[in-house]
């Protein structure tokens, strides 16, 4: 057999889906011809090489966006008499970013009114004084961490999206907004609510008692959608503690055969 | 495995396949497609990272492939592997991609061919000469031949089914990968400054 068709079994020959005849001619012909042997050893060599370059995951916000639009076009596909409750949960959530619901609206003026009113203040009193400055800032992010704590405790869903979005807003959120995210993690009735705070609390990963708490969390979920979400997140993290809770997880006779595909890469990803 | 237990009765043991899940969406359901999305969101990100080494425009085209999946969801006739299509959608998004890009960027040939990297962490990649190394070479081979290693060494695609995305007998692909391998070897040992191995 010649060069050039021994040459066109590299490739299969490479990844090792190759019949054992072939594979058999393509040794027979490189142990006696230096050219392709040589041939060969480089292209393996640059075969393995290309398995350096390592995987990466997609950001959190890719996931959103997909889940939006997933929204989107089933409202558009039901009509727009019809619109998923999720459709609309989801937009709620949208629209109180861009600050087109009227009560956010009005209720963000009021906080730039007393922020501006502070500021003023501030100006007024001898201006300059950064520790003034720095316990104004204190006292907004109070702020912001009470309204987020009352918002997820209201009865609509979107509410304590508002409630979810307001607490990322918080730069180190105190203990009292974190379990106030975590019981929502875990008890809160819509999935999509529980979601959005697997987000939330991924960006506090870092506070003391997070972690665990997501990891405790893998136990209280129902859904395929916030369990696969809650499972990307402690293997992106690397949380070793998790293989446990994950081990437990797929003993589950009920769990979702795709989140327990999921889980056990998991665990192989933890060790 | 396939033993029957009265909790699952509904739809066996077996998690469903992507090409069920796709008749599924094509048929209505389709939030099934979070599903589609899940498994395989991951592995078009890596695979337009690898061809366009830009972090956001990848998320950009896994988004825009799952668009278009819903888009033309009617058309899906299921004859091959799922993945088999969604690459063609995959490949397709990319080429508007780089027609876009080209069109924003009137310069010579050169900058249109490669587009100024994003740098990637320090942790995960240049840190890692190796792997740097690797990925400049990359970088230097033509975009068909890198778009066909990409699709050969990561996707977990047969080549039968390479040569159906590229619409080309299962022996051409087979010269290509070699020529691709080939170039993209003496590519490596140039850049490494001409040693062996």
């Amino acid at each position: 057999m010649n060069c050039d068709k021994i040459q066109e079994r590299f490739a299969d020959y490479l990844t090792g889906d190759i019949d054992e005849q072939s594979r058999r001619e393509v040794q027979d012909h490189i142990a006696a011809c230096a050219s392709c042997r040589a041939e060969i050893e480089d292209l393996t060599a640059v075969w393995a090489k290309l398995g350096v370059l390592p995987e990466e995951q997609p950001s959190g916000e890719l996931r959103h966006r997909f889940y939006a639009m997933l929204e989107d076009y089933k409202g558009q596909v039901e009509g727009a008499g019809t619109v998923s409750r999720r459709a609309r949960v989801l937009s709620n959530w949208r629209e109180w970013f861009t600050f087109r619901r009227p009560s956010f609206a009005a209720s963000f003026s009021a906080f730039l009114l007393m922020l501006g009113l502070g500021t003023g203040w501030l100006v007024s009193g001898g201006g300059g004084n950064s520790a003034r400055l720095s316990s104004l800032q204190r006292e907004a992010q109070d702020m912001r961490q009470t309204a987020a704590q009352s918002l997820l405790t209201q009865p609509s869903a979107s509410d304590r999206l508002q409630g979810i979005s307001y607490s990322t807003a918080v730069r180190s959120p105190n203990t009292k907004t974190l379990a106030a995210l975590v019981s929502t993690l875990n008890s809160d009735p819509s999935p999509n609510v529980r979601l959005a705070a697997v987000e939330a609390l991924y960006l506090f990963r870092n506070q003391p008692g997070v972690k665990e708490s997501l990891v405790e969390s893998l136990a209280a979920q129902s859904s395929p959608l916030v369990q696969v979400a809650l499972i990307d997140l402690l293997v992106e993290i690397r949380e070793q503690r998790a293989s446990e809770a994950l081990k437990t997880l797929i003993k589950n006779e009920k769990l979702d055969p795709d989140v327990k595909k999921l889980a056990e890469q998991g665990i192989k990803q933890l060790i | 495995m396939n033993g029957g237990n009265p909790e699952q009765e509904k739809t066996g043991r077996m998690p469903p396949t992507d090409n069920e899940l796709m008749e599924q969406v094509r048929d209505g359901k389709v939030e099934k497609l979070a599903v589609l999305f899940e498994r395989h969101q991951a592995m078009l990100y890596n695979f337009f990272l690898r061809l366009t080494g830009n972090r956001a425009a990848s998320e950009d085209l896994v988004q825009e492939v799952f668009i278009r999946i819903l888009k033309y969801r009617a058309g899906y006739l299921g004859e091959s592997r799922f993945v088999v299509w969604m690459f063609q959608i995959a490949r397709n998004a990319h080429v508007d991609f780089l027609r876009r890009r080209k069109a924003e960027v009137p310069l010579d040939d050169h900058a249109a061919e490669a587009p100024s990297r994003e740098p990637l962490p320090e942790d995960r990649f240049e840190a890692d000469q190796e792997a740097a190394l690797v990925r400049r070479a990359l970088d230097r081979l033509p975009e068909k031949k890198r778009e066909l290693l990409v699709l050969f060494r990561f996707q977990n695609l047969k080549l039968r089914e390479i040569a159906e995305l590229l619409g080309c007998q299962v022996g051409t692909v087979k010269v290509q990968v070699h020529r691709a391998l080939k170039d993209l070897s003496r590519i490596y040992f140039e850049l490494q400054g001409g040693k062996a191995t």
